[in-house]
């Protein structure tokens, strides 16, 4: 019986109409008048110093309307961590030296897209090759090359998380297991490449379409780097091709267009190619793992303790918060009488690492639920049990850390098990494979420094009803204007179709962080409800002065209908109300506003969300290929809100970390990615996905609006531990690297197949 | 480069324009005639979202020369709509949420319906070979799946 | 970007082949350009004349005959392959072939001998085709001449086209009676190219011995490979024994494969090995059957 009127109904997404009909102008569509074509020139090497760049024959080339450097900025180093200076390290048009193959050297606008290519053949540019180094295991070493002065040891960022009497706790556990892995990279691979268009105009104001996950930042950030006020910077950004983690930072194609724009006051535009998004947009950060794992006998966690070197490639990005998370959430979803991680990251001469879906999480996962897997198998133990007698309950306290209110992981185990069990005895080259996670409803940091709420809205109703939903939070495709309207809707008592939902434009939305770290069904979702019960009460305050009912009762409207609670069938239309109300305020349309920043919510996040997967998988014994037959996920959000959304959410998650378990290797050779195309980049096509079904698990959130949390970033936690682990159970091999490739697997057998016969030689 | 006079038919309208002989279809539809609907997401003939169809086919006009769609009917995502009034495809993807962030929906939707168009009634395998050469990286295609197999349902039966 | 150049249309095979004639080094033939149009972009094709046959209805056909086996025209597509009921009834693995070629809409506008005259080594259709013992028909203005399609692949993306000739037909003799072939590639998603790929052919005497075999390997050498080594295993054996394991160990040895990021030589060896034991094993069982 679902007690809302709007939420987890099946609603139609707000942007559909548009996005089925090709009306919706994505940046890549985006055409002004007289606007010129963008192309970046890119280093070729991976470390060396730019001695001079020679733009003459360039300049000349009928059609080039300007080129710029590194020189013709202001050369500030930014980052999007801006409270910490020191990791504030990226000029994106490099000044004095190159730190990856693929960086911007220089930036052509030309009359068309040709002719700035070929534009960029003219320009000449004088190297004095550096050496180089790829990996964090050998950058670390004394006699690396320092890409970044006064960083020892090329030694990027640290972290530490740390509970309870480690030592202790090891001389407790009775079995104690130590592995190392090995975690790939990962694109974003946004069906919308990078795109921005930059238009700079003589009263001093940039207006830029961009590609982006958050306006709010971009604004910021340009505003730091071209020595402009926030408030001269519009960013527009109404269709999103995709972003997945990787379009909050300032990318090549905002940053050079907005530089070219400002030298020449005529609109930009750059588009990478998939190429280019490829080698030059930051990647999942690749992880070496190192996991000591203490139990009692019977399957009690006692302690567990981490060392983690991730590849950060040439600069920070939000390569920070992703060693960090990965640190929290490798603890996840367990209880540990001592716990203790240390990451470093790394700079490298390879693109640079940053933060992607899931955000350190999925790299955690592959390392922690496999290697539980195998403690509960070398113990003899049951693995959902084992799971189950450490798992987070809720009101524990993650020591230091957090405190979990709602969570509904137990339910979670007690599905999946009944799952498995129906599913009875497999044929011989098939197996189930099961990974728990847990993931956070948005950040409580503040690097990025902002003085405004986190989240912000404003509701403002006009005379025939309708409503103007004012939002900073970016829709992408995950649905976050559906489902804000959907929240505005319940507390309003409206229906979704009354509302028109504003976002995705700093000159008209509200501050905003934007959509990453699964933040804005929480963090937006209850500004809105907090701006929509403003506007709701200043219409109420009319209805009960109108009423003459007794003081003891209460008035609400649901469903348009303006209503006593109590006697819910007298009532009147909303839209009479809201006439009566404007009336009232002398004319002023009703607005209502809302906000929210968390406050004194522990050290991650103010709520998180639950989920245990299950994948059945049949492997070719022979070549080693894996093939996903069956899956089920049990997930806890809290309160559902946005159903269809929902979802689309979980499917598209499982078909990304899918690709992280067994598709999308990214291998690079001297700092060069060996494969920047989609013909040999492996992604999931509809004939690999097998069903995906979920199972919902009721639990109430109390920080988040209506109970709800975070749903579609932490689903792409497990799915690649739950591959290795289906492999385990088919094979009996333990692969510590993802992804896995079917020569991994031909090799593991092999192996495994040496040992036993040298096992039974020696017998 | 002499320019070279095209006649192409899109959406069942006329359009004569002068263009260099190398320009591809794509570019012809997007930037020439200005539908911005399809799009584009790969160098390699890969992703599928600039799918259109030509004659009922369903093709890759990224890997297409504009000149050799002349003669032929083309139809894009602007096309599938009559008068304002959606394709059966069109409701199904609204009603199962088969697009998230849309990039690849107007690709996905041709290949759909170029699929029903030559079988009304295909197997769920069928399906997902019917749109094998499209890449979707938000919805795990299972949702277009389902959208088509509502239109097999006969649920959006026309007026 | 693609590079300028002049473009012609020609209306008949006559038009193509004295176009072909007067510009030879200078002119390439662009059909449905699945492939052409790629390598063209990334500059790696530059040519002053594209001649235009994809319009040719002429060359766009599918015939059979009992004696002179299937003869398919140049500009023939993919799909019309794929649904042609005449080559699914006498040559179903030519059309299990073309199910996994790329995407539906690839299949739609490429054609024949476009992929056939590309000459990529890692392509299904030429060791399908070589195991079927087809010949490619090549003409220009000075005459025509029947190759085999195993002597039409010279190097790594090198065929014998002189510069003025045109491939027009591909012929597949009709199959001996108790002949079946088979061809699976291995790719880690359905319809990727190939990372290798064996067509395996066997003709089985009445009594199940196996009179001819022809085992070709795609992506394991710079073109299509005859293994020969497998097929001596084969011919004159009864399917028992280990037979095999032997020839997929044979085929093995032929293969002549690179290591890149997709596998290495040693695992491209071992999926040679594996694959022709399961294509022989296929295609054997078939023809025992037919």
């Amino acid at each position: 019986m679902n007690k809302y009127t709007v939420i987890n109904t099946h609603v139609h997404n707000v942007d559909g109409i548009a996005k089925v009909t090709g009306r919706a102008t994505y940046t890549f569509d985006v055409k002004l008048p007289g606007m010129l074509y963008g192309k970046i020139l890119r280093s070729p090497h991976p470390h060396a110093k730019i001695l001079n760049v020679d733009c003459n024959r360039a300049l000349e080339l009928p059609g080039v309307a300007g080129i710029v450097t590194g020189k013709d900025t202001l050369g500030v180093k930014q980052g999007i961590w801006r409270r910490f200076q020191d990791l504030c390290d990226e000029q994106i048009l490099t000044v004095e030296k190159v730190r990856y193959i693929g960086e911007p050297v220089a930036a052509v606008a030309a009359l068309t897209e040709e002719i700035a290519e070929q534009a960029l053949d003219l320009i000449d540019v004088q190297y004095e090759v550096l050496p180089a180094v790829y990996e964090p295991l050998d950058a670390i070493k004394k006699e690396a090359p320092e890409l970044h002065e006064g960083f020892e040891r090329n030694i990027n960022v640290t972290r530490h998380i740390e509970w309870g009497d480690v030592e202790e706790a090891f001389e407790e556990a009775e079995y104690i297991r130590e592995d190392w892995f090995k975690c790939g990279g990962q694109a974003h691979m946004c069906m919308e490449t990078r795109a921005a268009v930059s238009s700079y105009t003589p009263d001093g104001k940039l207006t830029v379409y961009h590609s982006t996950q958050a306006p709010y930042y971009m604004q910021g950030l340009l505003a730091g780097v071209l020595g402009l006020k926030d408030g001269n910077i519009r960013v527009i950004s109404h269709y999103v091709g995709g972003g997945f983690g990787g379009k909050f930072e300032l990318d090549g194609a905002i940053f050079c267009s907005a530089v070219l724009s400002m030298k020449l006051h005529r609109p930009v535009k750059i588009v990478f190619t998939r190429e280019e998004d490829f080698i030059a947009t930051k990647r999942r950060t690749p992880m070496f793992y190192y996991v000591r794992t203490g139990v009692k006998k019977d399957g009690i966690f006692c302690a567990r303790e981490a060392k983690v070197f991730t590849n950060g490639g040439a600069y920070t990005g939000m390569g920070a918060t992703a060693l960090y998370l990965t640190g929290f959430f490798h603890s996840f979803p367990y209880r540990w009488k001592a716990y203790r991680y240390d990451g470093y990251r790394v700079y490298t001469n390879t693109l640079p690492s940053t933060s992607m879906r899931g955000f350190g999480a999925p790299q955690a996962m592959w390392c922690s639920e496999q290697q539980i897997e195998w403690i509960a198998a070398d113990l003899g133990l049951d693995p959902i049990e084992m799971r189950r007698k450490n798992a987070h309950y809720p009101g524990y306290e993650v020591p230091g850390q957090a405190t979990i209110a709602s969570c509904g992981i137990d339910q979670c185990f007690d599905v999946v098990q009944k799952w498995i069990k129906e599913k009875g005895k497999l044929p011989e080259n098939r197996a189930v494979g099961i990974s728990a996670a847990g993931f956070m409803s948005g950040g409580i940091f503040n690097w990025f420094d902002t003085p405004y709420s986190f989240s912000s809205a404003v509701v403002t109703i006009n005379y025939d009803g309708t409503v103007e939903l004012y939002v900073g939070a970016q829709d992408i495709g995950q649905g976050s204007n559906t489902t804000l309207a959907i929240i505005c809707a319940e507390a309003l008592g409206v229906r979704v179709e009354d509302i028109k939902v504003h976002s995705g434009d700093t000159e008209h939305c509200p501050a905003d962080l934007g959509a990453w770290g699964s933040r804005q069904t929480l963090m937006a979702g209850n500004a809105v409800k907090m701006a929509a019960e403003d506007a709701k009460k200043q219409l109420l305050e009319v209805a009960y002065a109108q009423s003459g009912f007794n003081i003891v009762y209460d008035l609400d409207i649901k469903n348009r209908w303006v209503h006593a609670i109590a006697r819910p069938e007298r009532g009147y239309d909303y839209a009479e109300l809201v006439k009566k109300a404007i009336r009232g305020k002398d004319g002023q349309r009703i607005i209502g506003r809302g906000y929210y920043t968390p406050h004194r919510k522990g050290m991650i996040s103010p709520a998180y969300s639950y989920m245990m997967q299950a994948v059945e998988v049949e492997i070719d014994k022979e070549t080693g290929k894996i093939r996903l037959v069956d899956s089920l996920t049990a997930h806890d959000c809290g309160q559902p809100i946005n159903r269809l959304g929902l979802i689309g959410q979980l499917e598209g998650a499982f078909s990304m970390a899918a690709g992280y378990g067994y598709l999308e290797y990214m291998p690079y050779e001297d700092g060069k990615l060996m494969n920047p195309n989609l013909v040999d980049y492996k992604v999931i096509r509809a004939t690999e996905m097998p069903d995906v079904p979920v199972a919902e698990i009721d639990t109430y959130e109390p920080e988040g609006p209506y109970g709800a949390k975070e749903a579609g970033e932490g689903l792409t936690n497990p799915t690649a531990a739950a591959i290795g682990n289906a492999v385990f159970h088919a094979l009996g091999v333990q692969i510590k690297e993802c992804p896995i490739r079917p020569e991994m697997i031909v090799n593991a057998l092999k192996e495994k197949e040496t040992k036993t016969e040298e096992k039974e030689d020696a017998a | 480069m002499e320019k070279r006079l095209l006649k192409l038919t899109v959406n069942n309208q006329k359009y004569e324009l002068y263009i260099n002989p190398k320009t591809l279809l794509v570019e012809v539809i997007r930037d020439h005639i200005g539908l911005t609907g399809t799009k584009r997401g790969c160098e390699t003939v890969s992703c599928g979202a600039c799918t259109v169809m030509i004659d009922d086919m369903a093709v890759k006009s990224c890997s297409i020369l504009a000149v050799q769609a002349e003669g032929s009917h083309i139809t894009t995502v602007e096309g599938l709509e009559k008068n304002g009034k959606l394709a059966p495809i069109q409701k199904a993807f609204l009603d199962h949420g088969s697009y998230q962030c849309g990039f690849c929906t107007a690709g996905m939707l041709i290949s759909c319906e170029a699929l029903l168009k030559e079988n009304p009634t295909p197997t769920k395998e069928e399906i997902r070979e019917g749109i094998e050469g499209n890449i979707c990286r938000c919805t795990g295609y299972n949702s277009i799946v389902r959208a088509v197999e509502a239109v097999v349902d006969g649920k959006y039966k026309e007026e | 970007m693609i590079h300028d150049f002049t473009y012609l249309r020609p209306g008949s095979l006559q038009e193509v082949l004295s176009m072909l004639a007067d510009h030879k080094d200078e002119c390439k033939i662009i059909c449905g350009g699945q492939s052409l149009l790629i390598v063209m972009r990334q500059g790696l094709l530059v040519t002053d004349y594209l001649i235009d046959i994809k319009g040719l209805r002429e060359l766009s056909y599918i015939t059979f005959d009992e004696k002179e086996g299937f003869k398919i025209g140049a500009t023939t597509t993919h799909r019309m392959i794929e649904t042609s009921e005449l080559i699914k009834q006498r040559c179903p693995v030519l059309v299990a072939v073309e199910k996994k070629l790329a995407s539906i809409q690839v299949r739609n506008w490429g054609t024949i001998a476009g992929n056939l005259a590309h000459g990529d080594s890692s392509g299904d259709l030429a060791p399908t085709l070589i195991a079927l013992d087809a010949k490619i028909k090549l003409v220009s203005s000075r005459g025509s001449r029947v190759v085999p399609l195993e002597k039409f692949y010279t190097g790594l993306f090198e065929t014998a086209l002189e510069k003025d000739e045109l491939v027009v037909e591909v012929q597949i003799p009709p199959a001996r009676p108790g002949t079946a072939t088979a061809y699976e590639k291995f790719n880690l998603i359905r319809n990727d190219q190939a990372i290798v790929g064996v067509a395996a052919g066997v003709t089985l005497e009445k009594g199940g011995t196996c009179k001819e075999a022809r085992v070709v390997l795609s992506n394991a050498g710079i073109t299509p490979i005859r293994a020969k080594s497998a097929e001596t295993v084969l011919v004159g054996k009864k399917l028992a024994g280990g037979l095999l394991i032997k020839a997929g160990e044979a085929a093995s040895g032929d293969a002549d494969p690179v290591s890149d990021i997709h596998a290495s030589e040693e695992y491209r060896r071992h999926l040679v090995k594996v694959l022709t034991e399961r294509m022989v094993k296929q295609a054997w069982n078939q023809a025992a059957h037919s």
